[in-house]
């Protein structure tokens, strides 16, 4: 889709804010529906990729597509306002008109995973990243084997998505297993308390057959991995996402390189094995 | 094909040129400073001084407006750029160096998503290319490769000849066409000699070597000895003909407004600052790290060309003295 030939490639689609929902005190999804009829009846997107969201005046900022490609007729963003443009976009209220550009980016490769176990593991405001290719496995549900997510924040208020952990819990054909980091939880907390890592460590998932997706902040990232390795997941077997600040978003502006790599372009989805080539520079 | 044109009939030409509405750049003075600019009348062009940016903004301005928005109530109407923006036009006077940076460009903003903005000048603009007759101890195109006489880039290339006039041969269909569109103020080549051509100092770079230890060193010690006193200003990106990294801004009101692209420099500690706070290059040594990289590395791995073609503007204006030659020597050494 996007087709851009010959055409301004700045140039965003317009979108209404059809809903407004407030994940966390200063996290928020808005979901986006395209105003040009062809627009919205002929974009699509896959599981992992992203795009350029901008509130007129304030400028653009990049976010992940956080709806499921199976839910049509809309997108979703989800953010945390802490800068110029996400503060403007955080005024936008329902029937207010935003900027989209994308899909951008490659994907989860969706197809492959086909037939085997998935565990999704995400920290904190990373969970929209993965919560695109939940969805869209979770549509997808016979095509899967097992499917467990782990999913910490520092407290219950920061935990993103609420409504969908509670349906995830009840669901019987997924293994949520979801905690706060110590400290972080409240007298009705039911789930775990400890850090990602740890969780997931006791979790145990099994490796064989197994794809690991995860996302979280380079913190996370870096004392996740080994727990993964331990369980028997080689770099082939664990994707991530990676986010480094863009503009652009189209192999062009020159700031999201990690060495050689164009996040904008090569990724953002890579295996653990393609991270790990990468000089340390995310 | 080739040619001769005297002084007088090239300053004919562009006058012409001039008058039949064609956007005529080339290098100028504009309050003590010589830029590439657009010319009111031929006699303004300084063909003997390198202009202090190169010629690269005469397809990527410093700051350019990609559309206009306005609001009214929830409603936003967005306004395209008028193609009326890229007018024929023909670069003059233009420096080797700066004529060889020109192809350099059209790698990064023609491959996968096409840059129209880039691409529409390139597409209308003819490059008339001159030889380089003066260096200074900045400059070191014969270092990466190029020369004072490369004719890389231009479509129509003059070489200015000792009994007064310039040797003019053509390139592309372009220059050719710039030729044969005006063909009463060219002359059959003569037997003048070329005047001497600048000769700068440096011996060519090993660049396979300087590449393959960018290969093996992101982390190494010397980058900050190599770059711990530069203080991030961005004038070495600025200046340069192939540094082409942007930002992407708004700038109005609630009402109304533009979204532009401005230059930006990887020397800025808030090019790569995440929403977050984290950044990936916290340090300068880090920053400055990336502009080699991405001049003698990363942009070699996925275009094959090196981001840099030895105008040695950057040295000039370091404010700190940093070398980039020099460096460069010394890696290609190690």
């Amino acid at each position: 889709m996007c087709d851009h030939t010959n055409k301004n490639i700045y140039l965003p689609y317009l979108a209404t804010v059809e809903e407004v929902i407030d994940e966390t005190p200063d996290v928020r999804t808005l979901r986006l529906v395209f105003q040009d009829e062809q627009v919205r009846e002929n974009f699509t997107f896959r599981a992992g990729q992203f795009g350029e969201y901008s509130a007129f005046g304030a400028g653009e900022s990049t976010f992940c597509i956080a709806s499921s490609p199976t839910r049509t007729g809309h997108i979703e963003c989800c953010f945390r306002s802490v800068g110029r443009v996400t503060e403007e976009l955080r005024r936008l209220e329902v029937g207010d008109t935003m900027g989209v550009r994308g899909p951008y980016g490659n994907s989860f490769p969706i197809e492959e995973f086909f037939g085997k176990n998935l565990v999704f593991v995400a920290g904190g405001i990373a969970l929209p990243p993965l919560r695109t290719l939940i969805w869209n496995c979770l549509d997808w549900r016979d095509k899967f084997g097992d499917i467990t997510i782990v999913y910490g924040a520092r407290t219950e208020s920061d935990l993103v998505y609420k409504r969908e952990l509670k349906e995830w819990q009840e669901r019987a054909d997924v293994r949520l297993v979801k905690t706060v980091d110590p400290g972080g939880n409240g007298p009705e907390w039911d789930g775990k308390v400890g850090f990602v890592p740890t969780i997931l460590e006791e979790a145990a998932p099994s490796a064989d057959n197994t794809i690991a997706l995860v996302c979280g902040p380079p913190i996370m990232i870096k004392f996740t991995l080994p727990v993964l390795e331990k369980l028997g997941f080689t770099d082939e077997q664990v994707y991530t996402t990676l986010e480094n600040r863009m503009k652009c978003g189209l192999g062009k502006c020159g700031r999201c390189n990690v060495g050689n790599v164009y996040v904008c372009k090569d990724g953002p989805v890579f295996t653990a094995k393609q991270v790990k080539a990468m000089p340390m520079e995310f | 094909m080739q040619k001769f044109i005297s002084e007088q009939n090239l300053h004919t030409l562009l006058d012409k040129l001039i008058a039949e509405g064609t956007r005529v750049v080339a290098p100028r003075m504009n309050a003590g400073t010589p830029l590439y600019e657009p010319l009111k009348s031929a006699s303004e062009m300084v063909a003997d001084q390198l202009p202090r940016r190169s010629g690269k903004e005469a397809f990527f301005p410093l700051c350019e407006d990609i559309m206009t928005y306005e609001k009214e109530g929830q409603k936003v109407t967005l306004k395209d750029i008028d193609p009326a923006r890229f007018p024929e036009t023909v670069l003059v006077g233009v420096r080797p160096c700066d004529a060889a940076a020109i192809p350099v460009l059209d790698a990064v903003f023609s491959w996968d998503y096409k840059d129209e903005f880039f691409l529409e000048r390139r597409k209308k603009t003819t490059i008339v290319g001159l030889a380089c007759t003066s260096a200074d101890d900045a400059c070191f195109c014969t270092a990466v490769g190029l020369s004072p006489s490369e004719t890389r880039g231009s479509d129509l290339f003059l070489t200015p000849l000792e009994d007064g006039g310039y040797a003019c041969e053509s390139y592309s269909e372009k220059g050719e066409a710039l030729i044969k569109g005006h063909l009463e103020l060219f002359a059959e080549p003569g037997n003048s000699r070329a005047v001497s051509l600048a000769q700068p100092q440096t011996e060519k770079f090993d660049l396979k070597k300087v590449k393959a230890w960018l290969d093996e060193h992101f982390e190494d010690s010397s980058w900050d000895s190599i770059a711990t006193r530069c203080v991030g200003c961005g004038a070495c990106a600025f200046v340069c003909p192939v540094c082409h990294c942007f930002d992407i801004v708004d700038e109005g009101t609630e009402k109304s407004g533009k979204r532009r692209k401005n230059w930006d420099a990887c020397g800025f500690w808030k090019f790569t600052h995440h929403a977050s706070g984290h950044n990936p290059r916290d340090q300068q040594p880090k920053r400055y790290r990336n502009r080699i990289m991405h001049k003698f590395k990363y942009y070699e791995d996925k275009f094959g060309q090196t981001l840099c073609t030895g105008c040695g503007r950057c040295i000039r204006l370091c404010p700190v003295g940093i070398d980039i030659a020099q460096i460069v020597e010394e890696i290609s050494k190690k």
